[in-house]
């Protein structure tokens, strides 16, 4: 008589599943990460922003409605119209193409002066938070020493010293004003981090110094340092429009929207556009950068979720 | 101390130095500890005189180490095959290519299973017990001639617990590397240890092979701690031991044998001064003025 099939049989098959069994969906720390931020309209908006931004600013060195240095005699401080939708400046050139090419500026000397800026910043930083004794007593003091100093005090030395106002000299004097944050994060990461037992165990299998700080060390203060570098490119993109304002950024005609905004003041009482546009364009681009930083540091630090 | 691939057990109290002991031998104490005086002999070289690279090199090569707690000793933002690999490449002996070779049959030989996909993950997706099989694969990876456990099951559940420790025997009787263990357990001290030294407040009270300090621990502690695990064969109403108190502080150490007021058999002599560690029977060394013989052929103690 055939007995019905048992629906339950643990056979001796059923301790084989391991090698069958499936990890579950891998997700790696960044998809992670993209995820909380995708949920934070704001940092979405800020993002949406700077592509455009970017894509703007690399459009404009190729093209731009108008050439950026072209002057007319006749229509000077008209204001917007069909053919010139931001209107004319001072010397009657097209504001809209002069946007698009201070654009260009604000971002190359932005994402200069945080690459720089970190890179100055996270060895010396990483340095001293590691080594301590001496290495950090040297590190901290010259913090100390530029935070002392006034930061516009150190760009217009530079500025003048160097007798040259091209985009890389003035990426150049921000950054050492910029980096002084970024050591102390990652001094700060570096002495949390290197007590960690995982840098103990690296050193019980004779892991050398520096490997574990490129290895072990920098990719766990990764998220911080990120936050911490997005943060500087609006910070530098505000002092590179203050420095062009002054007088003391890139050359004219080169457009800068810190310089066009000094070309405006003058005329503010009767061709205001002229101030305004650059103005707006700073605004915007300002809170984009301090958008998605914020959301960053949200999203890279799953600790702080509400 | 330690003979060519055999398991000696270091055991006592919380705060008894036997971490320190084992930090020390690699050189690893944290600051503001150093060692003062005394050296570390490996292979008639002492360690406490090594160069910065020579450190290095002898980490890992000669001597490695596995924590306590694998959940915080594994980085998590790399994977796991990766920083097993590091620990090759640290040193000379095999090239990148060779390391990377490696690295799975170093995870099968602790027993994880599907070692090809578990090499690509990060610690996050080990569990507790395979978290410390990739450390002791870490360990093991550069085939050194000792590995000390600093309490290596302290931070896993009962059943991983065992897992580790017959992988832990297996592994020694395998590939000859000799292992100190140091444990509160004494159970797992005697099942796996083929000698034992008991420390207390630093200093390492009695020493022996295990069977003889299981069967007549000489020094009151040994004695003290082995009565204070429940037994089998113990009836409903025996009462478990207990020492009373605690370990000294040792910025302002008792005078005398460092045991003393806590000990249950002293005598006068015993506050007055130090025993030297002696030769009580053989292979079997106590720093006791006492001796458990002599004790409990008296009177029986007060209780």
């Amino acid at each position: 008589m055939a007995t019905a099939p048992s629906t339950f049989e643990p056979g001796p098959d059923s301790f084989v599943a391991t090698d069958t069994y499936e990890v579950g969906e891998r997700m790696s720390a960044w998809e992670d990460t993209w995820r909380r931020l995708r949920r934070n309209k704001l940092a979405l908006v800020g993002m949406a922003i700077i592509v455009i931004l970017v894509i703007t600013a690399i459009v404009s060195s190729f093209w731009t409605p108008y050439d950026v240095w072209r002057q007319s005699l006749g229509p000077t401080y008209q204001g917007p119209t069909g053919k010139h939708p931001f209107g004319l400046d001072d010397s009657g050139r097209d504001i809209l193409s002069r946007l698009m090419g201070g654009a260009q500026v604000s971002m190359v000397v932005g994402v200069g002066t945080a690459t720089l800026s970190s890179i100055i910043g996270i060895m010396l930083g990483l340095l001293a938070g590691f080594y301590r004794g001496w290495v950090d007593t040297l590190v901290s003091l010259l913090i100390n020493v530029f935070y002392g100093l006034p930061d516009l005090l150190i760009v217009l030395l530079i500025v003048a010293v160097t007798q040259q106002r091209g985009l890389g000299n003035i990426i150049l004097a921000i950054s050492l004003t910029a980096w002084l944050g970024m050591a102390r994060l990652v001094r700060g990461q570096t002495l949390s981090l290197r007590e960690r037992e995982f840098v103990e165990a690296a050193r019980s299998v004779g892991t050398r110094d520096r490997w574990i700080l490129v290895r072990h060390i920098f990719p766990n203060a990764l998220g911080p340092i990120i936050v911490q570098a997005t943060f500087v490119i609006p910070a530098a993109i505000l002092f590179e429009a203050f420095l062009s304002y002054l007088g003391f950024g890139v050359k004219p005609p080169t457009p800068s929207w810190g310089a066009m905004a000094s070309d405006g003041f003058r005329s503010l009482q009767y061709a205001p556009h002229i101030i305004l546009i650059p103005a707006a364009a700073l605004c915007i681009t300002l809170m984009a950068f301090n958008f998605m930083g914020d959301g960053l540091r949200d999203a890279l630090d799953p600790r702080m979720r509400r | 101390m330690v003979n060519k691939g055999e398991t000696l057990g270091i055991v006592g109290e919380s705060g008894c130095g036997k971490s320190v002991t084992a930090l020390s031998v690699l050189r690893l104490i944290p600051e503001p500890g150093r060692i003062v005086s005394g050296h570390i002999w490996f292979k008639d070289r002492d360690v406490a005189s090594y160069s910065r690279e020579e450190l290095r090199e002898y980490r890992g090569n000669d001597v490695s180490m596995i924590f306590q707690d694998p959940m915080t000793s594994l980085n998590p933002v790399l994977r796991v095959g990766f920083q097993i690999k590091e620990a090759m490449v640290a040193h000379e002996r095999f090239d990148n290519k060779t390391a990377d070779e490696r690295v799975v049959p170093m995870l099968q030989k602790v027993r994880i299973s599907d070692p090809k996909e578990r090499a690509k993950n990060y610690p996050h997706q080990f569990s507790g017990g395979m978290r410390q099989r990739a450390m002791i694969a870490m360990g093991l990876s550069n085939e050194p001639d000792l590995l000390i456990a600093d309490e290596p099951t302290t931070a896993l559940d009962v059943t991983v617990q065992a897992q580790i420790i017959e992988l832990l025997r297996d592994l020694n009787r395998d590939m000859g590397t000799a292992v100190v263990l140091i444990t509160h357990n004494l159970a797992v001290v005697a099942s796996l240890c083929t000698r034992v030294i008991v420390m207390y407040a630093g200093r390492i009270v009695e020493s022996g092979p295990t069977r003889q300090i299981f069967n007549s621990p000489q020094h009151p502690y040994t004695w003290s701690l082995l009565q204070s695990i429940p037994r089998i064969d113990s009836t409903q109403h025996d009462k478990l031991l207990t020492i009373a108190g605690l370990p000294p502080d040792l910025s302002n150490p008792p005078p005398g044998c460092l045991f003393h007021p806590r000990c249950r058999f002293r005598v006068d002599r015993c506050s007055k001064e130090e025993p030297p560690l002696e030769e009580v029977g053989p292979e079997q060394a106590a720093r006791c003025w006492v001796l458990m013989k002599n004790a409990l052929a008296g009177a029986e103690p007060v209780r």
